[in-house]
């Protein structure tokens, strides 16, 4: 009881003080918006599409690399990410891709595929090979529909959100690729931060918190459409 | 239709699975390979599916080479140790999903061939093993293969469901001609079911035969016949009336012009020997190890 008791304080704490003050509403940059709505829509397109893919070969293949693509792969998983933030500032630069929207994206991408790839490897290490393999015997066609969409579906959509989440809670990165020419509501909710205005900077909290609820309730209905009709035509 | 399978060799990591595995599968024959776990007989299978690639060696239907043709274009169906239904399915939606139209009214059939026309709405986790094992069966049939392969899909059932299903589908592909392979390390139901047998170990063939000459020849083969509290090789028993273990012939069997009886021990355990032509049905004999 007092286990369950400590999670649900430690859940809710941050979000009960968000009640206390009245957000004034204000939308000081909307390019921040846009630029935040494109960034989640693109790196989790990638993201998904990426790691699955990547997920699927791991646990297919026979390749004597495979252990050495893995280690590769999972590699900024321990190690800090400001520790790998310098390297990649060095890098874009040369390519000239400090304070573009590129850069910056190319930056989450880094910060954001090796989570994603763990995520759906252990997914589809879950669902079994086994399982898999009785698609593998399907045509490619019914295959993807009816059997690894619907399978995966809840994977991609943890993919998803996890990138959002990871992307939103990403100031210094954004920061410093994008040269401060890149706003986000992320950067913007720093500011309002320093700015000591607490109605502006809860406003920014809710949208914030608002991206990924959005996506959550969009993706699951999304997918819950899919599947039903999809099962549809199996009837 | 008939399956060759030639000097096929696989290697993992550094273990050496098939070292040159060659046999053939007569058309409309059941084909057992019979090994014990590790002896690299469910590989042989998984390339035959072309779930598997091979180092070298080949695999051909009807004088057609297998190996460059994808998994889901060999016309092959594997029915498994566990049924491995799609969960996300329906029982019905599972058998739909394979036909050639996803026609329901083809699952429906192929659900009723199993005995479970009633089922096609169910949940997958409504059913119990044996019958998930049916859908698997159904939904196997139901892509309409021309060869079925069988890797231990009874290990997982009760003696009694085993028995049943094991003697269903024998019969089953008996009746719609088709050809196949089965694997497992149980040489009593290799001898139930198959027309021929594969023995192999360490991933070479080490005989191959009709049961009844297997019988006769293979060393090991049949050596679960359980004498002196241990189980002995059938070479070194014989049923007599003279000194030994007392068994009871409980029916005689006829499979492919080899009778075989079915004898039963004072505590229930059940042996099966391939012999019974002078023996009677209900009278007590006993088993004892052969003179040297």
């Amino acid at each position: 009881m007092i286990r369950q008791g400590l999670l649900i304080c430690l859940t809710f704490i941050p979000f009960i003080s968000l009640f206390f003050v009245v957000p004034s509403f204000e939308i000081e940059n909307n390019m921040a918006i846009v630029h935040t709505i494109g960034l989640i829509v693109i790196l989790s397109g990638i993201n998904v599409w990426l790691s699955m893919m990547c997920a699927w070969w791991l646990l297919w293949t026979d390749s004597r690399w495979k252990h050495v693509i893995e280690w590769l792969v999972f590699l900024p998983l321990f190690i800090p990410m400001l520790a790998t933030l310098f390297g990649l500032y060095l890098i874009l630069a040369e390519a000239g891709l400090i304070g573009t929207y590129v850069g910056v994206t190319l930056a989450l991408l880094v910060v954001t595929i090796p989570y994603s790839i763990r995520l759906a490897y252990n997914g589809m290490a879950v669902i079994g090979r086994p399982l898999l393999e009785q698609a593998r015997i399907l045509p490619s066609r019914r295959r993807v529909m009816y059997v690894l969409y619907p399978l995966f579906s809840r994977l991609m959509r943890t993919i998803a959100l996890f990138t959002t989440v990871i992307l939103l809670s990403q100031f210094a990165l954004i920061q410093l690729i994008g040269a401060g020419l890149i706003p986000t509501v992320t950067t913007e909710l720093y500011q309002s931060y320093a700015g000591n205005n607490r109605g502006l900077a809860l406003s920014n909290t809710w949208m914030l918190i608002l991206f990924p609820v959005l996506l959550y309730f969009l993706l699951s209905g999304w997918d819950r459409y899919m599947v039903r009709m999809l099962k549809g035509r199996l009837q | 239709m008939s399956l060759n399978v030639q000097n096929l060799y696989k290697q993992f990591g550094t273990k050496q699975i098939l070292n040159g595995v060659d046999f053939e599968v007569k058309p409309h024959d059941i084909h057992a390979i019979v090994g014990v776990s590790g002896s690299g007989k469910s590989t042989i299978l998984r390339i035959i599916a072309g779930l598997e690639s091979t180092d070298s060696g080949d695999v051909k239907w009807n004088h057609r080479s297998l190996i460059p043709i994808p998994a889901h274009k060999r016309r092959v169906t594997m029915l498994s140790q566990t049924a491995l239904l799609f969960p996300h399915l329906t029982v019905g939606e599972n058998v739909t999903l394979v036909t050639r139209e996803r026609s329901r009214k083809q699952a429906e059939h192929w659900l009723r061939v199993v005995q479970l026309g009633d089922r096609y709405d169910a949940e997958i986790h409504e059913l119990s093993g044996g019958e998930q094992q049916r859908v698997s069966l159904a939904r196997a049939l139901a892509a309409e293969p021309e060869l079925l392969l069988l890797d231990e899909p009874f290990t997982n059932l009760d003696p009694k469901l085993k028995l049943d299903l094991q003697r269903f589908i024998r019969d089953l592909v008996k009746e719609l001609n088709l050809t196949a392979v089965l694997v497992t390390h149980d040489r009593e139901e290799a001898m139930l079911m198959a027309d021929q047998v594969t023995l192999i170990d360490e991933g070479k063939v080490t005989r191959t035969g009709t049961v009844a000459e297997l019988y006769d020849t293979a060393p090991g083969f049949g050596d679960f016949v359980m004498l002196d509290g241990e189980l002995r090789p059938l070479s070194e028993v014989e049923v007599s009336e003279a000194t030994g273990v007392s068994v009871q012939l409980m029916k005689k069997i006829y499979r492919f012009g080899q009778c075989f009886g079915e004898y039963q021990f004072k505590d229930g355990r059940s042996v099966m020997l391939p012999t019974c032509e002078t023996y009677q049905t209900g009278m007590i004999y006993r088993i004892k190890r052969k003179e040297e």
